[in-house]
């Protein structure tokens, strides 16, 4: 599913799912996205990496629950009625691979035009550049399309 | 994907096959008497040829058969099947499976080298063939006489099935004395409505290939003698008996039935006689019984090909009905409704034993693994001349099928390396007085919750001396360090290693030592080596029973619940209060023991108090006892073990997860590591010392 994702916002609109963390917006390829649900207990796993701190039980899976905001270096907040965990599916070694992503707040599925797509600017971000994907406009925002298997290699 | 390949489908049934073939091969090259091997490899062959022709495999078919037309004069028992007979049909058989796994990599001129392999062997055998057949005549008949049988024709009185005789069994207990070629009469067999459904109307026309007195015969009639007239002649000028059993000469091969002259009715006699009357319908079957339980003996136990990820699937199902299933144990428990509790406890039941089912289904004895290596072991024991006994032990030790997968290479290593480098050369051996044959066993055995596989030689041992210089030269130990042996041993695992001086095509001793290592401990395995000078070297392999539901213990450390496998699990004990407030020695008095402990908590960077009566869990792991340090020992919880993700890999304190009936993750601890972890930080900690 995810292989031709290229193809398509070369060829026009994408479909990602909005979501927020700590002040920032990040669109996630829909493609990728399994679920979201509301958040669950989470079990801290000592000794792990810090982004991916702790595993959660998603219908009987046990899988690694992600936290975008260290690889961000952004604070973390405190659940709030807003948060989420938007579980999606990634290819690692050529095995597909459940990650929960803790997600301040989930705003929509929507579409993002190949004409919005901006190149990653080399100078002005705090963020390692191969996080990123690439940056598009929405609604006069700039929205961070994050390059998820990097993040969390 | 519902509609399978039908070719690929071949190839599984014929890798089923070729494994018959090839126990059946080997297991002839030492017991060559056994016609049940014989048989059995025989109707191997037989139906490749068959599903290969039906398959489009043409070629294999036409090899097929000529290896089964040059096998043909083995199965008759005019040739023994000799070692070297059956060194060439395994290389027939080698040849056949890659005509049909990958027919490009063969070559036309090899198939025909091997079948002339094949003829040359079988035709040279030629002249010993009278002497096996005179052998063979002679155990049926007494010496000297030239009877080759009996021709009988039996006609029993109409009303002898009202006397509680059965024809067909008198039949039988002829064809035991030896094989009988029985064909009904059915002249008398009236039309339906004129037919009495209590008479017997049918007469058989029997020829006996065997040369026994005509007492015997007479002893198998000798409670009917009043209600039958026999006929009985001698049989002159007859083929050889063949030795196969009745039912294959009348199932598959025409052949040798062709040359008994046959009365024209033979075969749709049967049928008619079937028709009539229902009941008189044993009487129109004159082949001897057994046939229908040989067959189903033959095909062993009916298997289901299902794929694996389906059972991996099933499992994970299962694990969360278990998971459901506590909780509405827990909720019903609660409660004072008697009608929900009972269906929870009907539940409850349900849930294991459909749990036990699920996880015996992916569970495959170690036998099937086992069994590649008679022919690793009967290859190189040849190439290497150093005869070699090949004992296997625990061939039903049940092992996860993804295990199973793991373990092949692993002990192709190990066994490979036993045979090159364990077994001395028969010269050796013989010199330090040893029994000429080398021997190696592969074991499998439950012990606990861990499956120990050992493979055992009696060769030379492992030679210390030379792992140690080695280790020198390569830098990997100063000149004179004070190790141990097992210490030094442990050098045959680091990559590259090797001390055999002359590297053979086969192993070096410690070439692939590493990987398989590195395997085991992928497996969440341990390897052990212990070598005795003189007597031979055991490797053992720990493997843990990973995919399966463990028992295990529920405890809390801080916020966290973890589980200990209660197969680690010694006792529990209170940690004292002076232990507890001790922070420079870490060490229980058990009974008079030492044993370190561990601080669960610290482990686990746990926040919060500790409880205040800190809890000991005694683990043992190895040869040593460790204590953890916890804050509560919940119990006994049924741990359905689900694997961490990849991007926990780097966490080893952990085996996995589990999920606790509240529907939390639970993480289970990996002793072995936890406590491996803890020595190196101790080491790391007493070299900061020391520095």
């Amino acid at each position: 599913m995810n292989g031709n994702l290229d193809s398509e916002h070369q060829s026009g609109a994408m479909q990602v799912v909005m979501i927020g963390l700590g002040e920032e917006k990040f669109a996630l390829d829909a493609g990728l996205v399994r679920e979201i649900i509301d958040p669950v207990p989470v079990t801290k796993v000592a000794g792990a990496r810090a982004f991916v701190p702790s595993v959660i039980n998603v219908r009987g899976n046990v899988i690694p629950l992600a936290d975008l905001r260290i690889r961000f270096g952004m604070p973390q907040l405190d659940d709030s009625a807003d948060t989420r965990i938007v579980v999606i599916e990634l290819d690692f070694d050529g095995e597909p691979v459940l990650v929960g992503l803790t997600a301040d707040k989930v705003y929509e599925v929507t579409e993002i035009a190949q004409t919005d797509v901006q190149q990653t600017p080399r100078v002005g971000m705090h963020w390692k550049p191969e996080f990123i994907r690439f940056i598009a406009k929405w609604r006069e925002e700039f929205v961070i399309v994050p390059n998820m298997e990097r993040i969390l290699n | 994907m519902s509609a399978m390949d039908p070719t690929e489908v071949f190839r599984q049934e014929a890798s089923e096959l070729f494994e018959v073939l090839e126990g059946a091969l080997l297991d002839l090259g030492q017991r060559p008497d056994d016609r049940e091997l014989v048989d059995s490899a025989f109707r191997a062959l037989h139906t490749i040829k068959g599903s290969g022709a039906m398959f489009g495999f043409d070629k294999v078919a036409s090899f097929t058969h000529e290896f089964e037309t040059a096998f043909d004069r083995v199965r008759k028992g005019e040739i023994k099947p000799t070692q070297e007979l059956i060194s060439v049909a395994l290389a027939a058989k080698d040849y056949i499976r890659a005509l049909i796994e990958d027919p490009q990599s063969t070559d036309d001129i090899i198939g025909e080298a091997i079948l002339d392999d094949l003829k040359r062997f079988v035709s040279a055998d030629r002249s010993d063939a009278p002497v096996v057949e005179i052998a063979e005549a002679a155990s049926l008949a007494p010496a000297g006489s030239k009877q080759a049988g009996w021709h009988l024709y039996l006609e029993f009185e109409s009303h002898i099935l009202r006397n509680g005789s059965n024809p067909l069994d008198l039949l039988e207990d002829l064809c035991k004395l030896g094989p009988c070629f029985v064909v009904p009469v059915t002249d008398g067999v009236p039309f339906l409505d004129e037919m009495e459904p209590e008479d017997c109307y049918l007469k058989w026309d029997v020829k006996l290939h065997a040369a026994c007195d005509k007492d015997a015969i007479d002893d198998v009639f000798m409670f009917v003698q009043d209600e039958l007239k026999l006929t009985l002649s001698p049989l002159e000028h007859v083929e050889p008996p063949a030795p196969a059993p009745l039912f294959q000469l009348l199932d598959e091969e025409p052949g040798p039935m062709a040359e008994t002259p046959v009365p024209p009715v033979e075969l749709p006699a049967a049928p008619v006689a079937d028709q009539p009357v229902a009941k008189s319908e044993p009487k129109s079957e004159p082949r001897p019984e057994p046939k229908p339980e040989a067959k189903r003996e033959e095909r062993g136990i009916a298997t289901v090909r299902v794929q694996a990820e389906r059972l991996d699937e099933l499992m994970d199902r299962v694990g969360e009905l278990v998971i459901a299933q506590a909780r509405l144990t827990q909720l019903a428990a609660s409660g004072s409704d008697l009608s929900i509790k009972m269906i929870a406890e009907e539940i409850e039941r349900l849930a294991s034993s459909l749990r036990d089912t699920t996880i015996g289904a992916r569970m495959v004895p170690i036998g099937s693994l086992f069994g590649r290596f008679r022919r690793l072991v009967h290859d190189l024991s040849r190439d290497l001349s150093k005869p070699v006994e090949f004992v296997t032990t625990g061939e039903d030790t049940e092992l996860d099928k993804t295990m199973i997968e793991c373990l092949a290479d692993p002990l192709v290593h190990l066994i490979r390396n036993a045979i090159d480098h364990g077994i001395e050369d028969t010269a050796t051996r013989a010199a330090n007085g040893k029994a000429e044959q080398g021997r190696i066993e592969l074991a499998a055995v439950h012990s606990g919750a861990q499956v120990l596989v050992t493979v055992k030689d009696n060769g030379g041992g492992l030679n210390t001396a030379r792992i140690r210089a080695k280790a020198e030269e390569q830098g990997l130990i100063a000149a004179g360090a004070v190790l141990t042996d097992h210490e030094i041993h442990q050098f045959l695992f680091h990559p590259g290693f090797s001390t055999a001086q002359t590297i053979s095509a086969l192993s070096g001793r410690g070439v692939g030592m590493d990987v398989v290592k590195r395997t085991i401990e992928n497996m969440r395995g341990t390897i052990d080596l212990s070598t005795r000078p003189g007597q031979g070297t055991t490797v053992t392999l720990r493997l843990p029973l990973t995919l399966a539901i463990i028992e295990g213990l529920l405890i809390r450390v801080g916020e966290g619940r973890y589980i200990i496998p209660l197969s680690a699990v010694e006792e529990c004990v209170e940690l004292t209060a002076e232990d507890e407030r001790s922070r420079g020695r870490n060490f229980l008095n058990v009974r008079g023991n030492l044993v370190p402990f561990l601080r669960l908590r610290e482990i686990m960077s746990s926040s919060g108090s500790p409880d205040k009566h800190q809890k000991t869990i005694i683990i043992s792991t190895g040869e040593s006892r460790v204590g953890l340090v916890a804050d509560q020992i919940i119990g006994n919880h049924q741990t359905v073990i689900k694997s961490l993700s990849k991007l926990h890999s780097d966490v080893t304190i952990f085996s996995g997860a589990t999920i606790l009936g509240d529907g939390t993750a639970a993480l289970i601890l990996d002793v072995a590591q936890l406590v491996s972890l803890a020595q190196s930080k101790v080491e790391k900690q007493h070299i900061n010392e020391a520095a």
